[in-house]
């Protein structure tokens, strides 16, 4: 052994156990840092996902109240003769304002009665008119009726507004809620599963609002998107994996497909607006221009995820196709494609599923209007689930608020089974 | 006719010049040796008919459907009286869609003065015979060009090369179609905003520290024709980014650190789409999550400390822009981390370093590059994002670096000038272009800039 | 302390290539080419129970094995080898392909330990130290025995810095004269000095292979190891800067004590004091290196060093 070697090893020995302690310290420190960051990351998406839940759950219910309607003939102005224009004309409205002061004889002033006649929806006088238009029999007889309950009055039975605080804080006032209470003491509240949110388009009343317009859209919307830029997208993908030779172009589109990928999704929004509406002058607020604006959007996505699927088809199939005399079009479409279909369908739904959550461009193209009625097509106007739940949000009635969450978790429901499919799909690919 | 009517009418020609094609290559031969003397299979030919019956058609069919509404209203507008020949610009526009809804049924003729009646019948009639001519012309086309194509049909003409190279330019046009949507980005927020610097000096623009684009009311009002500012819309957006990524970078940064160099395969497999999940959630959840929970939040903790805090603060749009963020620097950190090849680990566990001393030391300063590249495009990412901010920040312009104060961002101005009834030729609608034009040049740079980086970067380990 | 990192390269080879942990296709290829290999399944299998021939065990031993079972997941890479290394010598580990050299010398400074699947069974001390107690911590024991790789390691940092990074760390130098001169002494005794010494600012990386390999023997020194591990050094190398390298070892026995794990044979002739020969993660013959290639005492020794399998 080296004898000018020795002394100093046992020194650096020594240096290094000193040391250990501290650096160990550390270590575990850095640890810590990598769990918690891990551990924020999760704490964000529960709060997230938790605020919407239980925000967005008792939209899912529905308050009724049982109300005693008298379809007295009289009342609603009506000849014995009326023609249905008559009756659908007729004032249902004070109908219910009449049942309602019958069963609570006591109010007489007229705040109050203003009070009492906010206890059940706008839409009830609606619900009475089609009863009425689809059996006239009703006229002259008494029946005891569930109607719905306005979203305020809705939202004590639900009990999200506590009785005791402080009257000026909330929107139901005391002598609605001694009301709510008695009618709930008789057994005249009931609480249903929300249909009207599936089944009813926008409007102004919380409880009368519901999704189906803007599930519409988005189903417009997303096919318009779909059937333009899958066929493209993959078109392109087979080009440039297959087709295009190493040359200036190449290059440049392939930049350019690269760059549009990171392009903010509201410039695509602005083109939409200068190109689509004010140069073709295609419909403002129309699924067809909301489709084509997402399908430029999506199209760098699904032509980057095919290629990769197309690269990852083996060699020796193309060889084999290209060994017996197929033309290299004829290996491609009979061969390539049809292996790499699986990856290209992956990537096709997560940017299908990038298109439905997209909100921003379709701002700039009108799709932001109040619209009550379903579209028959695409070029009706139409608004999408994602600027639904933007207007709503907007909106400052608490019941809003509810509806907005649901209409989240919708959302989000169809996102989270569009992704299940891909990484279903992703999955079978994986095995072969 | 409609058209989809006249699209079905296409496709049923298109498909008979198939047939046609097929049937009448199978003839040219059918003395010399039945399809055995075809160069091509009969298909081949039956395609090549239907390709050329199909697509000049198709051409015309939609640029007739592209300019077929602009034509028809530019001449019905000519005729409408002079008096509405004057009216400005965006009343014309006004008056010309009550007639286009008379026209579609849309409204009764209460709402309309006789004048617009009569334009809309007109317009109706223009609309029926341009569809029939629209028919008429697009099934002529058709015809011809698939006429042509039997015409070219003979046992020495390559069918199948000249169906395959049709093919290939499609498809080449499929992928120029990028090329051309970025072209489209370019020239229309360009056009646009070149007309808004004809209006506001470009300098105005650039330099200029106040926002305010609401036009006076009353024409004697100071700043009659509003300011155009672009600085505090800057700071703004960048305030808000700047928050984001204090957020997503470390968190980002040390999630994947944790989990490709510490945690196990089991709770990597289990924690990273976990985490992944964040991104996939559309913005507009996010705004709406900080508008209605993180805002008050935010707010109420400030004052609980004795700070005023805005409600619609920079640091609430910021944090959940932030938690979106994450999962995207996560992944491309993990990416750029993993690219690091073993052989550096093993070299500096292999002295007596510790975990962290490596990845400190070693590891990440060799992903470096990498890695800024990775928050380059986080941060493009930032500045183009929309919900967030238009839900959760504020409208009034304000310069400041505060983070608790309320600010504006580039898109959030796009977003309010744009949506609603808007004055066309308004320097307020148009600078909405000029901020589009702006963003877009910003990300544009970054994001070339980062992909350039993270390129080099991955070049250098493969 | 050590993760359960996945090495993502070995952990994966793992699964296929069971033994060898740094097998290297390209080396084991070149080298069975110009003979005809034969299975090496077909020469004499060796049992469970076998005994090692020759000398595994020394007087005053620098480093010792006993007894040592090595398995990744459910397979066995090492069985039941003992193995001693001297003081002060040099000792080459040979053998096929895929026969736990390498796995064993990995053990020597548990490398083994950053990868997950891997279990380690046996006593190992250095200086009658336990390697594997409860006592022993890794830092301590690899800054004790540093290792070389197959390919050259050098940090995407400059020369200076590559040579100063175990220093750095286990905070051996005080000040920057300090530093400058364990530098310069690591890169003189990796004769390296003289070729770099107006570069030190340059990227070690932009060096040619051999004095990458040089530069990674120079950093490992830096940190005054007890023991060397060398895994392969050479065989990324060409013949000019392996014999550079070979000189090296020899200089470097005086101060260190080496263990080299090699594809070449030759290699391990001109180095080497004792050889041992590994068989399918079994250790069959050590001895004198001169008596392993001269009179090989085993059967699969002699095929091996006939050429009769690679």
């Amino acid at each position: 052994m080296n004898s000018t070697n020795e002394p100093r090893r046992s020194t650096s020995s020594a240096a290094i156990q000193a040391s250990l302690k501290r650096r160990y310290a550390r270590e575990r420190r850095f640890q810590w840092y990598g769990r918690l960051a891990v551990l924020t990351g999760f704490v964000f998406l529960f709060i997230l996902l938790a605020d919407i839940v239980s925000k967005g759950y008792p939209a899912f219910t529905q308050q009724y109240i049982m109300v005693e309607v008298d379809f007295d003939k009289e009342q609603l102005g009506l000849a014995a003769d009326a023609t249905a224009e008559q009756i659908a004309d007729a004032d249902y409205l004070g109908l219910i304002k009449r049942s309602l002061r019958e069963m609570f004889p006591e109010v007489t002033s007229r705040s109050e009665k203003k009070q009492l006649y906010r206890l059940v929806s706008m839409g009830a006088e609606y619900q009475l008119r089609d009863m009425v238009m689809d059996d006239p029999g009703l006229l002259g007889q008494t029946r005891e009726i569930w109607l719905q309950a306005h979203s305020e009055a809705g939202s004590y039975l639900k009990g999200q507004v506590a009785a005791d605080s402080d009257q000026a804080d909330r929107k139901v006032k005391d002598q609605q809620v001694l009301w709510l209470d008695q009618l709930r003491a008789a057994g005249r509240t009931e609480s249903r599963f929300n249909t009207t949110f599936f089944t009813a388009g926008d409007s102004r009343e919380p409880e009368m609002a519901g999704i189906k317009v803007a599930l519409y859209g988005s189903f417009f919307t997303l096919l318009v998107t779909f059937f333009i830029a899958f066929p493209i997208g993959v078109s392109a993908a087979v080009y440039l994996e297959e087709f295009a030779p190493r040359n200036r172009l190449t290059d440049l589109i392939e930049i350019n497909i690269n760059n549009l990928a990171a392009v903010p999704s509201i410039v695509f929004g602005l083109l939409g607006l200068a190109v689509f509406i004010n140069f073709f002058e295609l419909p403002r607020s129309a699924p067809l221009v909301g489709g084509i604006v997402l399908s430029l959007m999506t199209l760098p996505t699904i032509i980057i995820t095919s290629r990769a699927a197309i690269q990852s088809v083996s060699p020796s199939i193309r060889e084999a196709a290209l060994g017996v005399g197929a033309s290299k079009l004829q290996t491609v479409f009979h061969h390539v494609l049809p292996v790499a279909m699986p990856g290209i369908l992956t990537g096709s739904i997560i940017g299908m599923a990038q298109a439905l959550g997209e909100s921003a461009p379709l701002l700039m193209i009108g799709m932001v209007a109040f619209i009550m009625d379903a579209p028959t097509g695409i070029t009706d106007p139409a608004t999408v689930l994602p600027v639904q739940i933007y207007l709503w949000a907007d909106s400052p009635e608490r019941g809003f608020t509810e509806k907005t969450s649901a209409a989240i978790m919708v959302l989000m429901g169809f996102l989270i089974v569009m992704n299940a499919l891909a990484i279903y799909l992703r999955k079978r690919f994986e095995l072969k | 006719m409609d058209t989809p009517t006249v699209f079905l009418l296409l496709i049923v020609l298109s498909i008979a010049g198939f047939f046609l094609g097929r049937r009448r290559s199978r003839t040219v031969v059918a003395g010399e040796g039945g399809a055995r003397a075809l160069h091509s299979l009969p298909k081949h030919y039956g395609y090549m008919a239907a390709l050329w019956a199909l697509l000049p058609a198709l051409g015309l069919l939609l640029l007739w459907m592209l300019f077929e509404t602009s034509i028809l209203a530019n001449i019905v507008i000519g005729e409408l009286p002079a008096s509405v020949q004057q009216l400005p610009e965006s009343e014309r526009g006004l008056y010309f869609n009550q007639v286009v809804s008379y026209a579609r049924g849309a409204v009764d003729a209460s709402q309309l003065s006789d004048v617009q009646v009569a334009a809309a019948e007109h317009y109706r009639e223009l609309l029926a015979a341009s569809g029939k001519l629209k028919a008429l012309l697009v099934a002529l086309m058709a015809v011809i060009g698939g006429l042509l194509a039997l015409r070219r049909i003979a046992p020495a003409l390559r069918a199948r090369n000249h169906v395959e190279n049709i093919f290939k330019w499609m498809l080449f046009a499929c992928s120029f179609l990028a090329v051309l949507t970025t072209l489209g980005i370019v020239l229309s927020v360009l056009f646009e905003a070149i007309r808004f610097f004809q209006k506001i000096p470009a300098t105005d623009f650039l330099f200029g520290l106040e926002w305010s684009p609401q036009m006076a009311i009353r024409p004697d009002q100071v700043a009659a024709s509003g300011s155009f500012g672009f600085v505090p819309l800057f700071v703004g957006t960048l305030l808000i980014s700047a928050v984001a990524m204090v957020i997503a970078v470390p968190v980002g940064l040390m999630s994947a650190i944790y989990l490709s160099e510490y945690a196990t395969r089991r709770f990597r497999s289990v924690t990273k789409p976990v985490l992944e999940i964040l991104a996939g959630v559309p913005t507009v959840v996010y705004g709406f999550f900080a508008a209605l929970t993180v805002a008050p939040f935010v707010r109420e903790l400030g004052e609980s400390m004795g700070l005023s805090v805005a409600s619609e603060s920079a640091l609430a749009a910021g944090l959940v822009m932030g938690i979106m963020i994450i999962p995207f620097v996560m992944s491309l950190s993990d990416d750029i981390i993993n690219a690091v090849p073993d052989t550096m680990r093993e070299a500096s566990l292999g002295m007596g370093a510790t975990m962290n001393e490596t990845i400190r030391k070693v590891l990440l300063p060799a992903a470096l590059p990498g890695i800024v590249g990775g928050i380059l495009l986080a941060v493009s990412r930032a500045i183009g994002e929309t919900m967030i901010v238009v839900m959760a920040a504020g409208l009034s312009a304000k310069l400041t670096i505060n983070p608790l104060e309320a600010v504006t961002t580039i898109t959030v101005q796009i977003v309010t000038l744009l949506v609603g009834d808007q004055e066309f030729d308004s320097p307020k609608t148009l600078a909405a272009f000029a901020l589009g034009l702006v963003l877009f040049f910003v990300t544009l740079l970054l994001n070339v800039i980062a992909l350039y980086v993270v390129r080099k970067y991955r070049e250098q380990y493969e | 302390m050590d993760s359960p990192k996945a090495l993502n390269s070995l952990s994966s080879a793992a699964g296929e290539n069971v033994m060898d942990t740094g097998s290297t296709q390209e080396t084991v290829a070149s080298e069975a080419a110009p003979r005809i290999p034969l299975d090496i399944r077909d020469h004499g299998s060796v049992g469970d129970a076998y005994e090692t021939i020759g000398t595994p065990l020394v007087e005053n031993a620098k480093m010792s094995a006993r007894k040592v079972n090595v398995y990744y997941g459910d397979k066995q890479a090492i069985t039941d080898v003992s193995l001693d290394i001297g003081r002060n010598e040099v000792i080459a580990m040979i053998g096929p392909s895929g026969c736990g050299k390498s796995t064993f010398l990995r053990t020597l400074n548990r490398m083994n330990d950053i990868i997950p699947i891997c279990r380690v069974e046996g006593e190992f001390s250095l200086d009658g130290e336990d390697i594997y107690g409860s006592g022993q911590d890794t830092v301590l024991l690899r800054a004790r025995v540093g290792m070389v790789f197959q390919k050259p390691n050098p940090f995407p940092k400059s020369i200076y810095e590559n040579v100063a990074y175990g220093p750095r760390i286990h905070g051996l130098a005080h000040n920057r004269a300090e530093m400058d001169e364990i530098v310069e002494n690591s890169l003189r005794r990796a004769s390296l000095f003289e070729e770099v010494k107006d570069s030190l600012d340059k990227p070690g990386t932009g060096l040619s292979g051999g004095q990458q390999q040089r530069l990674c023997i120079a950093r490992a020194i830096a940190v005054s190891p007890e023991v060397i591990l060398m895994d392969e050094p050479c065989s990324a190398l060409d013949p000019i800067a392996t014999a550079r390298i070979e000189e090296l070892i020899d200089e470097l026995k005086e101060n260190y004590t080496i263990a080299i794990v090699t594809h070449s044979m030759q290699q391990a002739a001109r180095v080497s004091q004792r050889t041992a020969y590994f068989h399918l993660g079994k250790l069959i013959e050590v001895g004198e290196t001169k008596q392993i290639f001269t009179m090989p005492r085993h059967e699969l020794t002699e095929n091996y060093i006939t050429g009769r399998f690679g």
